[in-house]
């Protein structure tokens, strides 16, 4: 899952990046409002976390701008200010939910799983394709009830696929959701790393859940074969 | 217990008072009026008695009438007879009657003793006399000599009906009039009392619902009386009142706007530490970053407390002789040492020996804090400027460079508390947006200004002006 952060307050934006990082997100972070809402119509994010108080552009109409460009992005607006007259702004503009300075990481982290949960449709916040299990808030997966540890880079790329089981995955899809903007599009690093994947979620059971489709890319689902 | 008096509105006591005051001058006036008024009545009653006695008289002795007299002879020559409100009465020297005019006939009024006596000793007297309940007559005696003897005693009398009718529609009317009079000013004076009182009412008003926290409110008023006057005193001192409670407000909000960030920082930096076990270094990293936010708090704390006690007026400035020409020498050392990483250099232009009046101290912290500005924002290797030249009978002190510059929108708004430019955001995180606020301060407390010429990309130029101190006591 891929999240693009617009903070003008360096030190600010950083410690939200680590944070995600450590979830296994792919963090963008950007400092003026242009610029972010540039990347956020440019590239397709799970999620944006937009500071209101920005240079170049105000919080609020990079916001409207986002949105009239028919960005569906799940937004999370972040405000200094304790009024409810600018929540209610931000949400009126198009934003999913906000957070007022200074607020809890966990629960910025919690909020960030609520809204990729919605975004993606389930309610329970459980991801399950057959008996293969993934749970997002402590980040645990099992398959036939058996525990699997994986990297966090493998945890993303295998909740991405799981949260957009059935459908093709395209390698630049992948790359722009589990990877961010430093990934250099030209190694073959995807192919190895669904390659340690199906190592530790296919090996050793009859159903294989990830399967090549050639010439596009990958997809994760349980076949009827 | 408070006293009745404290209960008792002031429209009621002025209103008693006024009321009480009026009803007791209207007795005094109206007694005084009765007395004067039955008095000259009486005098004029008495005045006539006595012409007509005295004319009586010397017809009397001009004709020698004897004893004996016609009535008819006596109308002829005293025509003053036919008046119906007068009677003659002539008395023998015994005071047995002779005659006497024909309005009296019924009546007998013999001579009383007192006017018997009086009238020998050649002397007149009036009398009041009252037969039963009838109307009193005036009577006056009057002896009417020949020689030495007393020949006749004459008297002339009338009736005091139309006095005592006079002085009864006197009193009649004053004792109608004088109450209504008290009535009728007693009102006026309550609706008087109210007129002016009214202004006071909407002070009270006003002064209740200032009370409820709304110091927006004045008293409207446009009088230039007393209560004008209190009024107007009450609008300054609401005014003042709303100013410093603005000022306080302002103070929070500011405070706590401009500590969020560094409390984000510190709060998410701490909990992001403390979420699982970490290699001391990244413990180290974090404590580092928390404190420096630390002190980025403190400063603003202390800025902000500053400049709040400079908008109380609390902040004095001394003023010593500053020579400025040895500041600004010592100022461009520690510039020299400030661009030191980023290779720039500070120049040292002209500098005039020029002595001001003022805080060393605080004037110090000024031109540092616009050198230190000017280094800042300076692209490696550049070149910042400082001058101090006399100029139109001020010192004026210019710190120049060739940074990053500003756009006008910026410049208008670079003094004002807690602005900072975009550039200053992500340049200078330590910045806490009120060092121009103070540089401004420090100027301006000194009777001086602070300017700044800026061109986006291509510099900015701040000029701090200062009135030189006077030869006199430059000496």
């Amino acid at each position: 899952m891929r999240i693009l952060i617009v903070e003008d307050e360096p030190k600010v934006a950083s410690f939200i990046r680590r944070a995600l990082e450590e979830e296994s997100y792919a963090v963008d972070v950007c400092s003026d409002g242009i610029q972010g809402r540039d990347l956020a119509s440019e590239v397709d994010y799970d999620l944006i976390i937009l500071d209101l108080m920005l240079p170049g552009l105000p919080g609020i109409d990079a916001l409207k701008a986002i949105r009239d460009a028919k960005v569906a992005t799940p937004i999370l607006i972040l405000t200094a200010r304790s009024k409810v007259d600018q929540r209610v702004k931000g949400l009126d503009a198009g934003a999913d939910d906000y957070l007022t300075k200074p607020f809890a990481i966990e629960e910025l982290l919690a909020r960030t799983r609520a809204l990729l949960r919605r975004a993606s449709g389930d309610s329970t916040g459980l991801l399950q394709v057959d008996d293969l299990i993934l749970n997002p808030t402590n980040h645990e997966v099992t398959r036939g009830g058996q525990r699997i540890d994986l990297t966090s880079k493998e945890y993303a790329l295998l909740e991405y696929m799981m949260r957009n089981s059935g459908r093709v995955l395209t390698r630049p899809m992948i790359a722009e959701h589990v990877w961010d903007l430093d990934f250099d599009t030209f190694t073959n690093v995807i192919d190895v790393y669904i390659s340690y994947l199906r190592n530790k979620i296919d090996r050793g059971y009859d159903r294989g859940l990830i399967h090549t489709v050639r010439g596009s890319g990958y997809t994760l689902k349980l076949t009827d074969a | 217990m408070p006293s009745p008096r404290a209960n008792t509105s002031i429209r009621v006591r002025l209103t008693i008072w006024y009321g009480g005051g009026l009803a007791l001058i209207m007795l005094l006036f109206a007694t005084a009026l009765y007395v004067v008024m039955a008095r000259a009545l009486e005098d004029q009653v008495d005045r006539s008695l006595e012409e007509a006695a005295v004319a009586a008289s010397r017809s009397l002795e001009e004709h020698r009438f004897g004893p004996f007299l016609l009535l008819d002879d006596l109308a002829q020559a005293f025509p003053e007879l036919a008046l119906i409100d007068k009677f003659f009465q002539i008395f023998g020297p015994q005071g047995q009657v002779t005659l006497q005019s024909a309005n009296i006939k019924t009546r007998n009024i013999p001579l009383s003793q007192t006017a018997l006596q009086s009238s020998l000793q050649g002397q007149a007297v009036f009398e009041t006399v009252r037969f039963h309940d009838e109307i009193p007559i005036r009577l006056l005696s009057y002896p009417v000599r020949h020689g030495q003897a007393l020949v006749n005693i004459l008297r002339v009398g009338t009736s005091l009906q139309p006095e005592k009718e006079m002085l009864a529609r006197l009193v009649f009317v004053l004792l109608i009039g004088s109450p209504l009079a008290v009535v009728v000013s007693v009102l006026g004076g309550w609706f008087l009392a109210g007129r002016a009182l009214r202004p006071v009412d909407d002070i009270t008003l006003t002064a209740q619902r200032i009370a409820g926290g709304d110091l927006t409110q004045r008293i409207e008023t446009t009088s230039k009386d007393e209560i004008g006057r209190l009024a107007n005193t009450f609008n300054n001192m609401i005014g003042r009142l709303e100013a410093s409670i603005r000022q306080i407000r302002q103070f929070s909000a500011d405070a706590s706007h401009e500590l969020r960030t560094p409390l984000t920082i510190t709060k998410g930096e701490t909990e992001l530490a403390l979420r699982k076990p970490r290699s001391a270094e990244v413990y180290r990293e974090a404590l580092e970053s928390n404190l420096e936010e630390i002190d980025r708090m403190s400063r603003i704390v202390e800025e902000l407390m500053f400049l709040s006690r400079t908008d109380l007026g609390e902040v004095h400035v001394a003023s010593d002789p500053v020579q400025l020409d040895t500041l600004v020498q010592e100022i461009h050392m520690q510039a020299m040492v400030l661009g030191k990483e980023q290779r720039i250099s500070t120049t040292l232009g002209q500098v005039e020996p020029l002595r001001v009046s003022g805080d060393e101290w605080r004037l110090r912290e000024l031109i540092l804090n616009l050198v230190d500005n000017a280094v800042k924002y300076s692209l490696p290797r550049g070149t910042v400027e400082l001058e101090l030249t006399q100029y139109r009978g001020m010192a004026r002190v210019t710190i120049r460079d060739h940074g990053i510059g500003m756009t006008p929108e910026e410049q208008r708004l670079i003094f004002d508390r807690f602005y900072r430019t975009d550039a200053a955001r992500a340049h200078a995180q330590k910045g806490t947006g009120l060092g121009l606020s103070i540089c401004k301060w420090i100027a301006e407390a000194h009777h001086g200004t602070i300017e700044v010429v800026s061109t986006f990309g291509q510099g900015s130029c701040f000029t701090i002006t200062l009135p030189l101190l006077p030869a006199a006591a430059a000496s």
